[in-house]
């Protein structure tokens, strides 16, 4: 059978990360294609790369063998292409009619729009899902009233409403419960029997054996291979995703990595099993976090693993005063930490280098010793109110040197620096607080090699001299080569907790990968 | 990303107001202002009262509009002025003259409308300070076509203004009008994608919505009804202004926010602000009519503005947003 859809040597940058790097994705009619991959893979961009929200720097995309251009999401419906995102595409202020026909109003003439037509096909859209909700469809009701896995299904209902020839479904099932997901597997069988293509994109997976006739694994924005899932295992495709198998045998999964690490175990300050107890978080729960409890010692990185979005940031915006918490609490050295604002915490002993960089972290334009001596003002302050300009200069050439943040002047702005020098400033900012617990929140995304050596560098450098490291990551090889545990977070909970010798990639993927819904709960 | 979070944790908070609040002042204003002004509820007073609100009630629709698309409007009351000078620079006395006016002054609504949309929605420049340029270039204008007030309306025009229907003022009817085209264009496809770009412009894109386009179209339906403004403004004082409609641009913004339009866009309605803007101007009533001196009334007035605002904010305060 000829390719339906044929995408090749798809390339797309996104300031420094390259998030496709030439990846490639056949498929056919009638088929349900999973595309899998890691955490940061590039799989939600080849999806928008489809879908028309996202148009590649350069690539080929073959539709029924005539190449496509696809320069917005109008292009895509023109071409019988419909998405349904991760990200929901669902205006909460409009109803579900609305949402389901939006952008395709039905119209009579002069544009003034047809509501019974409206209706009856929003309501054709969703009959199938009728069974997932419970009684009638609301199809009058604003879409912000309906839980998250209800929106999901008013997405799909969208997406189908477009009688697309192929169907994108990225994370779709990730908020749905059991029943709603059965329903739109059987859908999903129905559109298949019908000769639609459809691209499903999910981390469980459970559900892709379940659905899916072949696989496409993508790694680090490259497609590794095309595999059919009826002669393939789940370990082979973690495998896949985790390692090219040309370089490490199937039975010592992790040698290199795990080698390396036991190299750095002695520098990473893994002997900091005998520092006390510094902080203490019980029950923490926000709206995304659920009944989170941990312990760490003085010394101690600990790394916090699994899907992203898991709760990984907000764990640390809670520890930074930055969430509102609805139950729970912490204790630093045995005093209770003000979870109540970010300026509380910063004079508690918190600091906070955060995900965001170029929005939370610095102040682009501002002087670099501005940057560096802005969190810790009040230490230098004179009577609380004058600062001198030496001191600071002073607080910030040092930090400079510390850290080797190579800089022209000091005067310069931080955006004239490197991703990597930038965020090297963002930590000193904070190190210059001498705080007790340092939060790193993907320190090292989207920085050079070398700059993450030295970011690498620092953080155990903090770790050696006595500080508690909270180390979010969405790289698995970061977290294997700088924690000493691993806290592995799924839906606003621990999942897992994985120490020393059980933190390897392979473990930090399965762990992430193999809940079922509702396992955790 | 759905992963990251503001670190601010909330978005800019979505002042609104619930409809009864919105009405409890209106009621609140007609008792005061029944109580302080003679003969309020004469058939007099109650036409002229009508004749003043007309022009706000107009420019708060338009201004509704271009905040539901996500945006704001600070130069619809310059649109105002220079609709009503160059309007009666045609009509100069004249009635022949009366549908080129109305389509000279709909024509600068149109061209304002269209050029505040272009720099906001294609240069994408930020709208509060787009056309609070724009403002200046509009006021200027009309400082151009008319130097100082003068000019006049037919008198035919502004005796029908005060006239009466069946029993209804005309300028009642006219506000009536205003609430059926809001009315009719609630139910056209352009209204709708203004929801849904102001309540979620990357949703509304990724679902075929032209963003883009849409923005424009609130900008250019503004100016229409600056323009529609500026007509009644005419039609009520008689004769034109070159400053006429400075002080209308925050009272339309403050119709608005009193009507419960979420200043974020995307969620509210014109209803609400013609209520708004009555309130305003009722309010402005009873300053006068409450012997206030001359050199307090503005104080005053701006205060009892700050007022109903603090009021429209409140609810939203105590009332969180669900978690979409």
């Amino acid at each position: 059978m000829s390719a339906l859809l044929e995408m090749t040597g798809v390339r797309k940058r996104y300031g420094g990360v390259q998030a496709l790097d030439g990846a490639s994705l056949t498929a056919v009619r009638g088929e349900v294609h999973a595309l899998l991959g890691p955490n940061g893979s590039g799989k939600s961009t080849l999806d928008k790369t489809l879908a028309g929200t996202v148009v590649p720097d350069s690539g080929e995309i073959r539709i029924d063998g005539a190449e496509a251009r696809i320069g917005g999401p109008r292009d895509a419906h023109a071409l019988g292409i419909a998405a349904v995102y991760q990200q929901l595409s669902v205006v909460g202020d409009l109803t579900v009619t609305q949402n389901v026909v939006l952008g395709l109003e039905p119209a009579r003439r002069l544009g003034f729009l047809d509501h019974r037509a409206a209706r009856v096909r929003a309501a054709t859209a969703l009959e199938r899902f009728a069974a997932a909700f419970s009684g009638r469809l609301p199809l009058d009701r604003p879409a912000a009233s309906l839980g998250p896995g209800e929106q999901q299904i008013v997405e799909v209902a969208k997406a189908l409403a477009r009688e697309p020839r192929v169907l994108v479904l990225d994370e779709a099932t990730a908020s749905l419960h059991k029943e709603q997901v059965e329903v739109l597997f059987e859908v999903v069988r129905e559109l298949r029997a019908a000769g639609v293509l459809v691209v499903f994109t999910s981390h469980r997976l459970d559900e892709v054996f379940a659905l899916c006739d072949r696989a496409t694994v993508l790694r680090n924005g490259r497609t590794v291979a095309t595999v059919d899932l009826s002669s393939t295992t789940e370990d082979a495709l973690v495998q896949l995703m985790v390692a090219a198998p040309a370089q490490t045998p199937v039975e010592t999964p992790d040698a290199p990595q795990g080698a390396s690490r036991h190299v750095e175990a002695p520098v990473s300050g893994r002997t900091a099993e005998s520092g006390a107890v510094a902080l203490v978080v019980r029950g923490l729960t926000t709206d995304r976090l659920r009944d989170v409890s941990f312990t760490v010692r003085a010394g101690e990185v600990l790394g916090l693993g699994g899907l992203q979005g898991q709760g990984q940031s907000e764990l640390l915006l809670a520890l930074f005063g930055a969430a509102r918490i609805t139950a729970g609490d912490a204790l630093l050295d045995g005093k209770a930490l003000p979870l109540t604002s970010p300026a509380r915490a910063a004079r508690a002993g918190v600091a906070l280098v955060p995900g965001d960089r170029a929005r939370q972290g610095m102040f682009a334009s501002r002087p670099i010793q501005e940057n560096l001596s802005l969190a810790s003002m009040r230490r230098r302050a004179r009577l609380k109110l004058a600062l001198s300009a030496a001191a600071e200069r002073r607080a910030a050439r040092s930090m400079v040197e510390r850290l080797s943040i190579k800089i022209g002047s000091l005067n310069d702005p931080v955006a004239t620096l490197s991703g990597g020098n930038q965020q090297k400033v963002v930590i000193g900012k904070w190190l210059l607080d001498q705080p007790r617990v340092v939060l790193l929140d993907d320190p090292a995304k989207g920085v050079d090699v070398a700059a993450k050596e030295e970011i690498y560098a620092i953080v155990r450098g903090l770790a050696a001299e006595g500080a508690v490291v909270i180390l979010n990551s969405s790289d698995n090889r970061e977290l294997t080569e700088l924690s000493d545990r691993v806290l592995v977070l799924f839906e606003g909970a621990v999942a897992e907790e994985l120490t020393a010798a059980s933190i390897t990639e392979n473990r930090l993927v399965s762990s992430a990968l193999r809940l079922a819904p509702g396992e955790t709960l | 990303m759905s992963g990251t979070f503001s670190l601010r944790g909330v978005r800019l908070p979505a002042v609104q107001l619930s409809g009864a609040a919105t009405v409890g002042m209106l009621v609140v204003a007609v008792i005061v202002n029944s109580a302080l002004q003679p003969n309020f509820w004469s058939g007099y007073a109650l036409t002229s009262n009508f004749a003043t609100f007309v022009p706000l009630v107009a420019i708060a629709v338009g201004q509704t509009i271009v905040v539901l698309s996500g945006g704001i409007d600070l130069s619809l009351g310059a649109q105002v002025t220079l609709a009503s000078v160059v309007a009666v620079r045609v009509v100069d006395g004249q009635l022949d003259r009366l549908p080129q006016a109305v389509a000279a002054a709909l024509g600068v609504g149109l061209v304002c409308g269209a050029l505040n949309g272009l720099v906001v929605a294609l240069v994408r420049l930020q709208p509060i300070v787009a056309t609070f340029a724009t403002s200046f270039v509009f006021s200027g204008l009309a400082l151009v076509v008319l130097p100082t007030p003068g000019g006049s309306v037919p008198l035919e025009v502004t005796t029908a203004y005060r006239a009466a229907v069946l029993g209804l003022p005309v300028a009642l009817l006219a506000i009536l009008g205003l609430a059926l085209l809001w009315w009719a264009l609630r139910r056209h496809r352009v209204l709708r994608h203004v929801y849904a770009v102001g309540g979620d412009p990357e949703a509304a894109y990724a679902s075929l919505v032209p963003v883009a386009r849409t923005r424009v179209s609130a900008y250019v339906l503004g100016g229409l009804f600056a323009a529609l403004a500026a007509l009644a403004v005419l039609a009520n004082t008689g004769s034109g202004d070159p400053f006429v409609g400075n002080e209308l641009t925050l009272a339309s913004v403050a119709a608005v926010v009193i009507g419960g339009t979420s200043l974020a866009g995307g969620r509210g309605g014109a209803g609400g602000s013609m209520l708004g803007a009555i309130v305003l101007a009722l309010v402005t009533n009873i300053v006068f009519f409450a012997d206030v001196p001359t050199t307090y009334r503005q104080l005053v007035n701006g205060a009892v503005i700050i007022l109903a605002l603090a009021l429209a904010g409140i609810p939203a305060l105590q009332k969180r947003r669900p978690a979409a």
